[in-house]
């Protein structure tokens, strides 16, 4: 498991968010809760496996509902990653 | 003062505990199920107390001061995940139900630690990912340091497969799949189709009968568009797409009061869908393999499809353990608690046997002699397989009860009904006489290992009756009763080191007769788990048609009079 890009990984949750959302990249904020997103539960497991196969670091399913915003979520996977 | 490792199975569905010594040898292995003797033992605690405390006793646990590490064969528990459950194909309150047990179980794992004495508090649970200790199971059993490891069930922590590579005997995941996607809810669902209920495990009625149906590609493309293989992951197709094919596929469901055949060609269809479906998976995963595919996960019982992957598809071996679905993985979670004590990341490499669980009581095998009045007691210790292969040369249906009994769903031959395969009404005898089954479901062979490419295409070892196989046409003739419908059947191979009692027995019964191929169907009736207890199997034997039952030495034969 290496460190990831930063940059890149936020941008590729966002395309990820927003293909299952059908909404633009732009709009999702990192600052934005799965509620505020319009992410449903069962996309928001999804998206967490696309984090575990395109980035190499392990992902549980429960990880993105113990976070308040994807910020968090974000964040705790890159730590994660990095340790 | 060793430290013994107590595995524990905690789907909430077919309980086992497995125990592994501080050495990493795995002394003992059963479901609950026989413990209990009810069939799948939904909803017990893998360690139910008397279960367990008669395996310690049996593995030679000091309750005085031995000490017991637990471990469970999942990492979270279902229900805690706020994901709203799919109901498109099987009933939510089924998953709803399944959720509760799962938790339940998972929460109480260990407790009867304290009822047994062996800790003042609750112990901690070492919890283990699912798929893992599916893994560690399979590879246990599987005699290679290399391989490609794949576990495909109805779910695990993320999602339904994970892909394993085993490198010098250590296991490192690849890729798992994430989300419901599954063909294990796929085929659950095929059998509520046919008119079956998985709740009950009857999956194997779809495959048996699939044997008398025609795929047809109307039904089979439809069930096969319900998932979409992404490099092995698997997808249930979105919502609107999911409920049109479901909407579709429900037309050819077998209404209750229709006749069983009017479902064989959903079967042989959902059993083509499955067999397309897995091959997408196996085609991406062989790279670096060695030609090694370990297969785990409840898919793994799939016997019809096991026997087509060797030399079809990328992988000139395929290895099965005796128990893939996840009573077996009472026997990872022990072992990777094992593993996790002695600071190895190798997998251990287990002796090739699956008779790891309890033997015959002592006292109930003293008792046996109290029989004499009403049956012909024997000790036939000095020719056991001779007087067993001389009955079944009569025609004989015998019951035999020696050894350990077997880890899995199979009956291998230390919990087995026999018989001779050769009259072609011996298969509608055992059911009406015994076994209460229906027809149209075949009985196994079993074949010394060194005999299979006489009887067979496509020869392999099967000693887990893991791989269903065809019979040369020729030699189909001299053995109907356990040729299936297709041509096929699901052997059990037998070599003189793992198996030297029922290799001998083959071996005494081919004298006799020509033919050294052995009908091997389990001990039970219809309905109830494999017979546990000496009880267990008198029961069976004085309710039923069975002529006879080989209890360790002991023949026990009806006579005129009973």
């Amino acid at each position: 498991m290496s460190d990831i890009d930063e940059s890149q990984f936020f941008s590729f949750l966002r395309d990820r968010v927003a293909q299952r959302t059908k909404t633009e990249a732009d709009a999702i904020g990192m600052d934005m809760s799965l509620a505020d997103l319009g992410l449903q539960s069962i996309d928001a497991v999804l998206v967490c496996g696309e984090v575990e196969d395109r980035f190499g670091v392990e992902v549980d399913p429960a990880d993105i509902f113990e976070h308040d915003t994807l910020g968090e979520f974000a964040r705790a996977i890159l730590k994660r990653a990095g340790a | 003062m060793a430290l013994f490792h107590l595995g524990l199975s905690t789907s909430g569905h077919d309980p086992a505990l497995a125990i592994v010594d501080a050495d990493g040898k795995l002394v003992f292995a059963e479901a609950t199920e026989r413990f209990l003797q009810d069939k799948r033992a939904w909803g017990i605690a893998p360690d139910h107390v008397p279960h367990l405390e008669a395996a310690l006793k049996q593995v030679g646990f000091d309750f005085g001061s031995d000490s017991l590490a637990v471990a469970t064969s999942w990492k979270k528990i279902k229900a805690e995940l706020p994901v709203e459950l799919m109901g498109e194909l099987l009933p939510v309150t089924d998953a709803r139900w399944l959720r509760e047990l799962h938790a339940g179980i998972n929460t109480h794992a260990g407790a009867s630690l304290l009822r047994l004495g062996i800790v003042q508090q609750m112990p901690e649970v070492r919890r283990y990912d699912h798929h893992l200790c599916h893994a560690a199971t399979a590879c246990a059993f599987a005699p290679v340091d290399t391989a490609s490891c794949l576990i495909v069930d109805g779910e695990g922590e993320a999602g339904a497969v994970s892909m394993f590579d085993l490198r010098g005997r250590e296991l490192q995941r690849r890729w798992r799949s994430w989300g419901p996607g599954s063909l294990g809810t796929l085929y659950a669902w095929l059998t509520q189709l046919c008119g079956f209920d998985w709740r009950l495990g009857e999956e194997w009625k779809v495959m048996g009968l699939a044997a008398y149906g025609t795929a047809r590609p109307e039904i089979r493309d439809a069930l096969v568009a319900l998932l979409e293989v992404d490099e092995g992951r698997l997808r249930f197709a979105d919502k609107e797409r999911l409920a049109d094919l479901v909407a579709r596929i429900r037309q050819f469901a077998r209404p209750a009061d229709a006749p069983l055949m009017s479902a064989a060609d959903l079967a042989a269809s959902g059993q083509a869908a499955y067999a397309a479906l897995a091959d997408r998976i196996l085609s991406g995963i062989a790279d670096g393999s060695e030609g090694n595919l370990v297969l785990g996960g409840g898919c793994a019982l799939n016997s019809s499809y096991n026997g087509t992957i060797a030399g079809r598809m990328p992988f000139d071996r395929l290895f099965v353990p005796p128990a893939p679905a996840d009573d077996g993985n009472a026997v990872g979670a022990a072992l990777l608690s094992w593993m996790e004590t002695a600071k190895t990341s190798r997998v251990p490499a287990l002796p090739a046997t699956p008779y790891l669980g309890s033997v015959a009581g002592k006292d109930a095998l003293a008792r046996l002699e109290n029989l004499s009045g009403i049956a012909r007691v024997s000790d036939v210790s000095a020719n056991s397989e001779d007087r067993v292969a001389a009955l079944l040369a009569e025609g004989k249906i015998v019951g035999v009860m020696r050894g350990r009994a077997e880890f899995g769903p199979r009956a291998l031959g230390n919990r087995s009904i026999l018989a001779d395969p050769r009259p072609a009404d011996m298969k509608d005898r055992i059911n009406r006489l015994v076994k209460g089954r229906e027809p149209y479901r075949p009985f196994a062979p079993v074949l010394c290992e060194e005999d299979v490419a006489d009887w067979f295409e496509r020869a392999q070892p099967s000693p887990y009756m893991s791989i269903t196989l065809h019979w040369r046409e020729a030699m189909a003739r001299q053995v109907p009763a356990v040729v299936h419908a297709d041509g096929t059947g699901r052997l059990q191979t037998v070599s003189s080191s793992s198996a030297p009692w029922m290799h001998t027995l083959v071996r005494r019964f081919g004298e006799r007769t020509g033919v050294p191929v052995v009908l091997n169907t389990s001990f039970n009736i219809m309905g109830k788990p494999i017979v546990h207890s000496v009880e267990d199997a008198l029961a069976v034997f004085m309710t039923s048609g069975l002529d006879a039952v080989l209890i360790e030495d002991l023949l026990i034969e009806k006579t005129a009079a009973s």
